[in-house]
């Protein structure tokens, strides 16, 4: 045999293991899904071939459709909130002259939490009534308790300000490497040409942040696109479903149901609009391993 | 040039050369207060970023009364006989144990297949790895929470498959606890980090020893992973954390059985009447301890992963 083709073989061995991995865990359960989302099942043992017929009785669920409806609710508000705060704190932890490196383990601190943990804090924080550590805080300076999670409205953007909080130190990691990357020579030129510390914020450095932000936007609309924990532990979906995201949906059919096939329909639909989305990016973008 | 006294906002923008302001700056008024505003808004990250877990530790100290009827943020005294009547209580330490166990086996398969997957496409580079590196990329994007359903039912009939040629009750054995382990295997991102820091070894470190008829694994073994110690710490924690805090599959998993892990725990105080807030307080404690100390060790090298591998963990 030749070296080359020795090589070819080892290299293949060596991939092995982790391919048979993904193969599992991540490639065919993508097909498996599609398989049982056409087929009625009893437990996890598929039955009968059903065609469609999973998707229709979806559609004809009003759950399903405020779920998507909520989702995108969800996404909304993340970009309002969640997607501008960690520019902001990378420029803030950079620019700052005092606390520099503290704030910056800090802020990164809360995504090491387990975020089961964390929701549950925060439901402490966001409880109604005298009790709520908010509302104990905002009685110390006279305002009167609110009822957070329980109002109709405030639901989604507080559940996405608990998972900003979460998140946004360790993206503003990223975004304070690329402003670190930027060429200073860069800065004092434009300096000397009397442009000011905003003026050069604004035409240097934000945006060389450009192509970067695109990656994250991507990022976080799919990362938002599975939010489960934060809805399930704090609101249980409520008030009225008002909460109810599309991947508790597919937790809502699966495991509290045990209706698997439906479950799978969701989750096919989920992955139809994550490629499409994805589709999207790279022919917007074409720069495919900036995400690395 | 003006001679000009050496102000204390002068010295500490100094030494400072990313960003925009520069110690010339700060001669303007305007700078002044722009940096006082900076330096208030980073304590106030400060605060925000600790103080939800220094106030759930100070409540873990608060017993049950307080809880329920004192509006206060500081406990009336700091009892930690509170602590250990919980962690008896809802037996914690066996919990604790299982979490280890858990998280131990995840950190071992992820460095390894993910290492050795990184090593293949990085730099032994088999025809096809172009391929192979797409696919893997490609579930970054589709990530496979999203599949939870089939991925389920897929490792359910796998373990009782076994479990069944065992002769063994699937919840009991250390079946269940192993599709934890293995799915740590199979992570597109740790993949990557490992995959980018290879790339930065020099040829010169292996080279030779291919020429002297090295096998690929031992260079592996011998050369790439030592080398490799900083990212695979980094790894390392970032598995640990995720197995710490992973709750949704082992619950499927190991819910009612012996091997019931922490967060399999918290999560079913969710619907548990008999747990009552002081407990469940104290159990959101016991659950942070152990990633706050993983992150106050290894702080240093996580931060800079993260920088230098430009990706979430």
């Amino acid at each position: 045999m030749s070296e080359k083709a020795k090589n070819a073989i080892s290299g293949w061995l060596i991939m092995l293991p982790a391919l048979i991995l993904f193969g599992f865990f991540v490639w065919e359960p993508l097909f498996e899904s599609v398989r049982m989302s056409l087929y009625n099942a009893k437990g996890y043992t598929l039955t009968e071939f059903v065609g469609l017929a999973n998707y229709r009785s979806l559609f004809a669920s009003p759950d399903f459709v405020i779920a998507w409806k909520n989702t995108f609710m969800y996404i909304v508000w993340s970009l309002i909130i969640g997607f501008i705060v960690p520019i902001v704190i990378a420029v803030l932890i950079t620019e700052s002259p005092i606390l520099k490196s503290v704030t910056r383990v800090a802020v990164y601190f809360p995504n090491m939490l387990p975020g089961l943990a964390i929701v549950m804090i925060w439901a402490f924080f966001l409880k109604p009534g005298d009790m709520g550590v908010l509302n104990i805080l905002m009685s110390k300076i006279g305002i009167k308790p609110f009822t957070w999670l329980t109002t109709k409205g405030w639901t989604i953007p507080l559940i996405v300000l608990t998972m900003t909080w979460k998140s946004a130190g360790s993206t503003a990691l990223i975004y304070m490497a690329r402003i670190s990357d930027i060429n200073p020579e860069l800065i004092e030129a434009a300096a000397i040409d009397g442009a000011g510390p905003l003026r050069r914020m604004f035409s240097i450095v934000i945006p060389s942040l450009f192509g970067l932000v695109k990656t994250m936007l991507i990022l976080q609309i799919i990362s938002v696109f599975q939010i489960l924990y934060e809805p399930l532990m704090m609101t249980n979906g409520g008030p009225n479903n008002a909460s109810v995201s599309i991947m508790m949906q597919v937790y809502r059919y699966a495991f509290d149901q045990f209706n698997y096939p439906k479950a799978a329909a969701v989750s096919v639909m989920i992955n139809i609009v994550l490629t499409l989305i994805t589709i999207v990016y790279f022919t917007v973008t074409r720069e495919k391993e900036e995400a690395v | 040039m003006k001679k000009k006294k050496f102000g204390l906002l002068e010295r500490l923008y100094n030494n400072k050369a990313e960003g925009v302001i520069r110690a010339f700056d700060t001669s303007s008024v305007f700078t002044k207060v722009l940096s006082a505003f900076i330096a208030a808004a980073c304590i106030f990250m400060l605060i925000i970023s600790l103080f939800p877990v220094i106030w759930v530790i100070l409540s873990g100290f608060k017993e049950l009364r307080e809880i329920i009827r004192v509006p206060a943020i500081l406990p009336e005294s700091f009892n930690f006989s509170e602590f250990f009547t919980t962690w008896k209580q809802l037996d914690f330490g066996r919990y604790y144990l299982n979490s280890g166990i858990v998280m131990l086996g995840g950190v071992v398969c992820a460095v390894l297949f993910n290492g050795l997957l990184a090593y293949a496409l990085g730099i032994l580079r088999p025809p096809g790895h172009k391929v192979v590196f797409a696919l893997v990329m490609w579930s970054m994007l589709i990530p496979p929470t999203t599949s939870i359903v089939a991925q389920y039912v897929n490792i359910r009939r796998v373990v009782d498959f076994f479990a069944a040629g065992l002769n063994v009750k699937a919840q009991d054995s250390l079946l269940s606890v192993a599709p934890l382990w293995l799915i740590m295997g199979a992570n597109a991102f740790w993949m990557v980090l490992f995959k980018n820091f290879f790339e930065g070894i020099p040829k010169e470190y292996f080279e030779a020893a291919q020429l002297d008829g090295c096998s690929n694994l031992k260079i592996f073994r011998l050369i790439i992973l030592p080398l490799s110690r900083p990212i695979a710490i980094v790894v390392a924690i970032f598995a640990a954390t995720a197995a710490w805090s992973d709750f949704l599959l082992p619950n499927l998993l190991l819910n009612n059985g012996p091997w019931e892990t922490v967060m399999v725990r918290l999560f079913e105080f969710r619907t548990a009447i008999r747990v009552n807030d002081a407990d469940k307080l104290r159990a959101v404690v016991f659950s942070i301890i152990p990633p706050v100390i993983l992150f106050s060790l290894f702080q240093k090298q996580l931060t800079k992963g993260i920088s230098a591998g430009g990706i979430k963990g």
